[in-house]
């Protein structure tokens, strides 16, 4: 409860912030954040083009935010069993190649699935492996691994997966996207994020495997304190490969929703940002998994309701962006001045 | 051919090596830094404000913008790293993720910045100031020598720059009092405040000029790498001086080494592809190499390679 009002108080400040700077900019604040909602299909919009409506903005918003649950979830777990994956952009850049390369010998949506949270799984595991076999720190291991997956598959897109035109890489056939792209139904169209459930089931399901299974208290326990848990006779070793391998797990999922879902192609060159956007969101659901999911609500809406906002405002798109990172930084701050009071 | 690797190599590795530089007094002091690449963004978002300004009084010819973007870079880096020593120092919060966070804000404050500057100054809505190439300046006479003789060749000014910063910064570091005591506070928080040092106040300071020397790295990159300062800026250079500065076991010279490797290697691989008619796309299979590099020498020399022992800890003065 706690950490629930600390992250209130962090999301309070930052709209403050971020309503002083639209206020400053000569715009309404009020109308500025209703424009949010209405960009995330939470509230009518003033006027809708052909085949659509609030109801197809607001599955376009949940085929959005889809991914970042995957990803919040991923930190979230990691760092229970203390801890940081600051790799879940690599891991979900090689699921979402991995994916693609499984989709054009096997074109379903579940192979998609599967492939993903293999290959995410993989790099998890490589990452806890290096750590305690060989001692390698998992933040400097993830970063290193990020840029190698990045380069990697940026140099295999370009060199023979690029679709000339877009410049991205060509893009997935739809039997294996795990969006129903423009499906049609009473007259609209509508983007249909099918992982949606098993984000939400995967949350209930982490939330019911950390607080009541053996294992997930072995994960917490180790998280906590290493030395007692290795005391109490937990194979914390173990527990610390299980833990990354279930986060490369989850960040392939959010991999493949990011990339076989939401996007449709890969873009060379970057590795995508949610990866480390995740762990703030992460920290401000509290690190726990329901937490996490209003977290990524909350920065969805921000990310997906500033392109109606600033269209309808003239505002530079850059100001969403803004006010999510004063939110995160706020988060930042705030749960640690309650780590303090302990 | 030979001349090109040793220039191109050059005007890469030193700013990542002035980068590894403020790390290393970053990490030396107990701070765990991931934010080198919001600091030299916001340096070079700075920087390139200042200079672009300045264009517009003393004329895109004058020398006055380029030095004083730097100096600005300086000051803008360092100010935006007091923002990481704040949460990381005062607030205590978990110097991993303020430095992700401190990247995150980086990237969206200058977007923000850089957009709604062109709109209220300069009356355009590019998202990038545009900066007139740099000078390079060949030193006569040296540059006649065969072979090295291309290190003194088309340098660019921040070079020479860069290599005076880093020798004062090795000085003070390892012969200057105040170097002694940040090396304390890295290894040993509770002693150094034993012996009545002020531990956040050093600590503080050394966040301080971990972002000063990013922002002249930024500087420098946005010079080098593409004329301009755009949010492309953020390449994930400052995560590969983390690379540097961990290759060179958290000290100075090593680091630099490990700089002129990774900028060589990067140089001769584009040079290689180049003179084998292969397509410019492989010039990615040669960027891991520093990454690759990198991790293979924990996995072999993990033991020999230490870091501060204090490093990420929180330090609490009232903690036992």
């Amino acid at each position: 409860m706690r950490k629930f009002t600390q992250s209130l108080i962090a999301i309070i400040i930052s709209l403050i912030f971020g309503a002083l700077i639209l206020w400053l900019m000569g715009k309404d604040p009020v109308t500025a954040y209703t424009d949010l909602l209405r960009g995330s299909g939470l509230m009518e919009k003033v006027r809708y083009s052909g085949r659509q409506n609030m109801f197809t903005d607001f599955m376009s918003f949940i085929d959005a935010m889809t991914p970042m649950i995957f990803a919040s979830l991923a930190v979230a777990l990691a760092l229970k069993g203390g801890f940081f994956n600051i790799g879940v952009s690599g891991q979900m850049l090689f699921a979402g190649f991995c994916a693609h390369m499984a989709a054009m010998i096997l074109p379903s949506k579940i192979a998609v699935v599967i492939v993903g949270l293999i290959a995410g799984a993989l790099i998890g595991a490589l990452i806890g492996w290096l750590k305690y076999r060989f001692n390698v720190n998992e933040v400097v291991s993830s970063i290193m691994m990020n840029s190698i997956l990045m380069y990697l598959i940026t140099f295999y897109i370009n060199t023979f997966y690029i679709n000339p035109v877009s410049r991205q890489s060509k893009s997935i056939i739809s039997a294996a996207r795990l969006t129903l792209s423009g499906f049609r139904w009473e007259g609209l169209k509508i983007d249909i994020a099918l992982a949606f459930p098993l984000a939400v089931a995967t949350a209930l399901f982490l939330h019911w495997f950390i607080e009541r299974t053996t294992y997930g208290y072995e994960i917490k326990a180790s998280g906590l304190s290493p030395n007692a848990a290795y005391y109490a006779g937990m194979n914390v070793n173990r527990t610390a490969l299980m833990t990354m391998t279930l986060s490369g797990a989850l960040a392939g999922l959010a991999g493949v929703s990011y990339f076989c879902g939401y996007l449709a192609a890969i873009q060379p060159g970057v590795v995508p940002s949610m990866g480390f956007d995740a762990i703030a969101v992460s920290l401000l659901g509290g690190n726990n998994p329901v937490g996490c999911v209003l977290a990524s609500f909350l920065i969805t809406v921000i990310s997906k309701g500033s392109v109606y906002m600033s269209s309808r405002q003239n505002i530079d798109m850059e100001i969403a962006s803004l006010i999510a990172a004063f939110i995160l930084t706020f988060a930042a701050c705030s749960s640690l001045l309650g780590r303090r009071r302990k | 051919m030979l001349d090109m690797i040793i220039i191109d190599g050059l005007s890469f590795s030193l700013p990542l090596f002035i980068m590894a530089i403020g790390g290393i007094y970053s990490e030396k002091s107990g701070i765990t830094n991931l934010a080198l690449e919001g600091f030299q963004g916001f340096g070079a978002f700075t920087g390139a404000f200042v200079t672009i300004y300045l264009y517009g009084i003393f004329g895109a010819e004058s020398q006055v913008p380029y030095y004083a973007g730097f100096i600005c870079a300086v000051i803008g880096g360092g100010i935006f790293a007091l923002l990481h020593a704040l949460l990381c120092v005062k607030f205590k919060a978990d110097q991993v993720i303020s430095g992700v966070v401190m990247n995150i804000l980086a990237m969206a404050l200058t977007s923000f910045l850089t957009k709604r500057i062109n709109a209220s100054f300069f009356g355009n809505d590019a998202n990038k100031f545009m900066l007139s190439a740099s000078a390079r300046i060949t030193v006569p006479g040296l540059c006649d020598i065969p072979i090295i003789g291309a290190a003194f060749r088309d340098i660019y000014p921040f070079e020479i720059m860069i290599l005076v910063v880093a020798v004062v910064m090795w000085y003070v570091m390892y012969r200057t009092v105040y170097g002694m005591r940040l090396r304390a506070c890295g290894d040993n928080p509770h002693s150094a405040d034993a012996a009545g040092i002020n531990v956040y106040s050093v600590r503080t300071i050394a966040v301080f000029i971990s972002g000063c020397l990013s922002g002249i790295a930024g500087m420098s990159f946005a010079y080098s790498v593409s004329a301009n300062f755009s949010p492309d800026i953020y390449l994930g250079y400052g995560y590969l001086s983390i690379a540097a500065l961990i290759f060179g076991n958290w000290s100075i010279l090593p680091a630099l080494f490990a700089c002129l490797m990774f900028g060589f290697a990067r140089s001769m691989g584009a040079a290689a592809i180049h003179q084998l008619g292969l397509p410019s796309s492989y010039n990615d299979l040669v960027r891991t190499l520093p990454y690759v590099l990198t991790l293979l020498l924990l996995v072999f020399f993990g033991k020999s390679n230490r870091s501060p022992r204090a490093l990420g800890q929180i330090y609490d003065k009232g903690q036992r």
